[in-house]
């Protein structure tokens, strides 16, 4: 999962668990605490109804009492009593609705509505005839059809009973201090007798009379108790009811009001706080994304960051804060940095390592492929060294087998061959002293005879050697040496060899009369000996490799000027040993000029 | 055998009359009759031709006087162009091919000569100082018959000529 998806889920968990143990706490109190209100109002209420009833009905009773214990009433005069009666019934407002006169007997003696009658058998007459004030049950008035009630007292004279005052009072008054009691649309006040009749009832339309004891309240209250509970009613709905036990008439008292509309406030503290809750959801919801937001941003490009530099193109953080992550992500980019400078450095170095690498291999390759070319050099040489040598022997031995053969050779022939032999053991002679010299030059082990002499005796005889051969190809040969140069300290014979062979390579290598110049110039150092030809020369690259053994200029050409690549090599080294070397010029197709310079004696 | 046209008319006619005299022919061609012995001694000569090429005159004159000894047609050549052309105009029976030639070496002669139709036929025996078994192949590949290294038995040599000629023959 996503560190983003983890911290939302996280924070969501750790505000919603409390939020809503908090939500359902206060709704729990609010709710018992809403109850508890409505059920203080509603029995607070109708304790104060029942109460205003009492005092109504005490109000009433004491009127009675009163009126029989006046003189009016013990002067039985007729006309005046109903007069005051009238009056009395004026300023109560239509609560009297009749007052009358009982003799002992029962017979109804004086009515302020002229209404006669015996009512011996009602209790309300015999309980005052016991000398009672007597509040008769609630009864249907036969002329308005409204709830009344007799109340009877009796009229004492000189202590004893005489009569029993009657009046009946309607109980219109009592719907108005209902009315006081706030029981909502379906709610319903009523009141019930002690066998649980209902005696009255908000309704005016109800029909009195009516046993519902089977009601929770009505039970309650006939039982003379006073309270509040919710229960079913007699209609089978569930109802909040209280009810209140009035003593003095055995009257109960009851309101009931519907449960949904009484605990309407809870409901709405239900859906207030409902609301409340997903607002506060909505709210932390968004400060979860808000925060996880904040806090996975950065690490977020952190991670970027990190697959940047792993792929290389790397682009340094946003640091958007001062907390730990953003100086983890400072410290990144700086060690990114550094990261890749010294990836860039050991990038050149390996770079640099590879070209020298490169070069190296270069250098190799081309010393192999040198050496390659020198062992060829070194097989041609040997391979040459091998047929010059073998050829003059070769010819020796045919020659010799000719010779010993049982042919019949004439003496011309046979003079032929013997010469043959012997130009050819002389061949044979040179080559080998030839290699032995470079050998032994080659191994120090020459010791050079040094004597005084003279640069044109050595330059004369060494002329003599050559001219029978330069003669052949006609080339001209001058000797421009003057008589009366410095004598020199060396090795006559060897530098003879050296002259022979600079003579014999400029022969061979310049073409038919072609010109050879031989010179000695003499200044404070030494004198300098030059053997200049108009040969065929040779390209500059050549030049450095004459004096190696075995080196020929041309390969092929070999044959046709002679030689097996050693003079120039024993020259080279006799002239070293006279501790001096041979300078060579030479253009290609031009001609080349070697020289080397000698000491003075002294 | 280089033949010229005097030769061939000679021919012609010896053909078509077996019996005809050296003085009849040399009247019927106007020449001299010496010349005309000389001429059907060449033409009737059955000997071997072997053309020796090295540019080493001294290996070259002793050898041609010992094969000429054994009755063999000699002819020399001092370097590879000259033996391309003596094996053209003399159409010799065999070569004697030295290898170590300047300008144009024994290697090269004997791949021009097995190149040509004219002369592909003619058995080689290559002569050298070199002696290495690289060598010995490269010559054979290139279409020699044999191979004698220097310096080597005059008799091993004339054996080695002979069995090449008898080879050659027998093809």
């Amino acid at each position: 999962m996503r560190l983003r998806s983890e911290l939302f889920i996280l924070f969501l968990i750790i505000s919603v668990v409390p939020l809503s143990a908090v939500v359902y706490i206060s709704y729990d109190y609010g709710k018992e605490a809403i109850r508890e209100s409505v059920m203080y109002n509603l029995l607070g209420a109708t304790d104060n109804t029942g109460n205003a009833i009492d005092n109504w009905m005490d109000a009433r009773k004491d009127d009675i009492r009163v009126i029989a214990q006046s003189r009016v009433t013990l002067a039985s005069q007729k006309e005046h009593f109903k007069e005051f009666l009238d009056t009395f019934e004026r300023e109560h407002k239509g609560a009297y609705m009749e007052f009358y006169l009982l003799d002992l007997d029962g017979n109804i003696t004086f009515s302020n509505l002229d209404r006669t009658g015996n009512e011996s058998e009602e209790i309300y007459f015999i309980e005052a005839s016991k000398g009672k004030t007597y509040v008769s049950d609630v009864y249907q008035s036969n002329i308005t059809g409204a709830p009344e009630i007799i109340i009877t007292s009796p009229v004492n004279k000189n202590g004893d009973i005489e009569a029993v005052l009657a009046a009946r009072v309607s109980l219109e008054n009592l719907y108005r201090i209902i009315e006081k009691i706030d029981i909502g649309k379906s709610g319903e006040v009523f009141i019930v007798n002690q066998n649980g009749d209902i005696i009255f009832h908000e309704n005016r339309s109800r029909i009195l009379l009516d046993n519902i004891k089977n009601n929770f309240a009505v039970k309650e209250v006939t039982y003379e108790k006073n309270g509040i509970n919710e229960y079913v009613n007699y209609e089978g709905k569930n109802v909040l009811g209280s009810y209140y036990w009035m003593s003095l008439y055995r009257w109960g008292l009851i309101a009931e009001q519907n449960i949904d509309e009484a605990y309407a406030g809870i409901l709405m503290l239900g859906r207030v706080l409902v609301g409340i809750s997903i607002l506060a959801l909505m709210g932390v919801i968004f400060l979860a994304v808000v925060v996880s937001d904040n806090i996975t941003r950065p690490v977020k490009s952190l991670e970027e960051g990190a697959l940047g530099m792993v792929r290389g193109n790397f682009r340094p953080i946003p640091v958007a804060s001062r907390n730990e992550i953003g100086r983890l992500a400072e410290i990144f980019n700086s060690t990114a940095v550094e990261l890749l400078e010294i990836r860039k450095k050991l990038e050149s170095k390996i770079e640099l390592a590879n070209k020298d690498l490169e070069k190296k291999n270069k250098e190799l390759i081309d010393a192999n492929k040198e050496l390659r070319k020198l062992d060829e050099l070194k097989s041609d040489f040997l391979s040459l060294v091998s047929h010059e040598l073998k050829t003059p022997l070769s010819s020796m031995k045919i020659s010799t087998e000719y010779l010993e053969s049982d042919a019949n050779i004439d003496p011309a022939g046979r003079k032929e061959i013997h010469q043959i032999i012997l130009r050819n053991i002389d061949r044979q002679t040179r080559l080998i002293n030839d290699i032995l010299d470079l050998s032994k030059i080659e191994a120090g082990k020459t010791e050079l005879k040094f004597e005084i002499i003279g640069i044109k005796e050595l330059a004369d005889a060494s002329y003599e050697n050559i001219k029978q051969l330069a003669k052949k190809k006609n080339i001209s040969i001058t000797l421009d040496i003057q008589d009366n140069l410095s004598p020199i300290m060396a090795d006559r014979e060897k530098l003879i060899i050296v002259l022979n062979n600079l003579f014999e390579n400029a022969v061979k290598f310049t073409p038919d009369k072609g010109s050879i110049i031989l010179s000695a110039r003499e200044d404070a150092n030494g004198i300098t000996v030059i053997m200049k030809d108009t040969g065929i020369g040779m390209e500059k690259e050549k030049i450095e490799k004459i004096f190696d053994k075995f080196y020929q200029v041309d390969g092929s050409s070999r044959r046709k000027t002679g030689g097996c690549g050693l003079g120039l090599s024993i020259s080279s080294e006799i002239i070293k040993a006279h501790e001096s070397v041979i300078h060579v010029e030479s253009e290609f197709g031009k001609g080349s000029t070697f020289s080397f310079k000698l000491k003075k004696n002294g | 055998m280089n033949w010229d046209a005097t030769d061939n008319l000679i021919i012609e006619l010896i053909k078509k009359n077996e019996n005809i005299s050296n003085f009849e022919i040399s009247t019927i061609l106007d020449i001299p009759e010496d010349e005309i012995v000389q001429r059907i001694g060449k033409i009737s000569d059955t000997r071997s031709k072997i053309l020796i090429v090295d540019d080493e005159i001294d290996t070259l004159l002793p050898l041609q006087r010992s094969l000429e000894v054994e009755d063999y047609i000699v002819v020399g050549a001092s370097n590879g162009k000259e033996a391309l052309i003596k094996a053209i105009t003399d159409i010799p029976d065999l070569i004697l091919l030295d290898l170590m030639m300047p300008e144009m070496d024994g290697y090269e002669v004997c791949a021009k000569l097995k190149t040509d139709e004219l002369t592909k036929n003619i058995p080689v025996i290559m002569l050298t100082a070199k002696d290495t078994v690289r060598e010995k192949v490269k010559g054979l590949d290139i279409g020699a018959d044999d191979y004698v290294t220097k310096p080597f038995h005059l008799i091993e040599l004339k054996a080695r000529i002979k069995s090449v000629l008898r080879r050659s023959k027998n093809q």
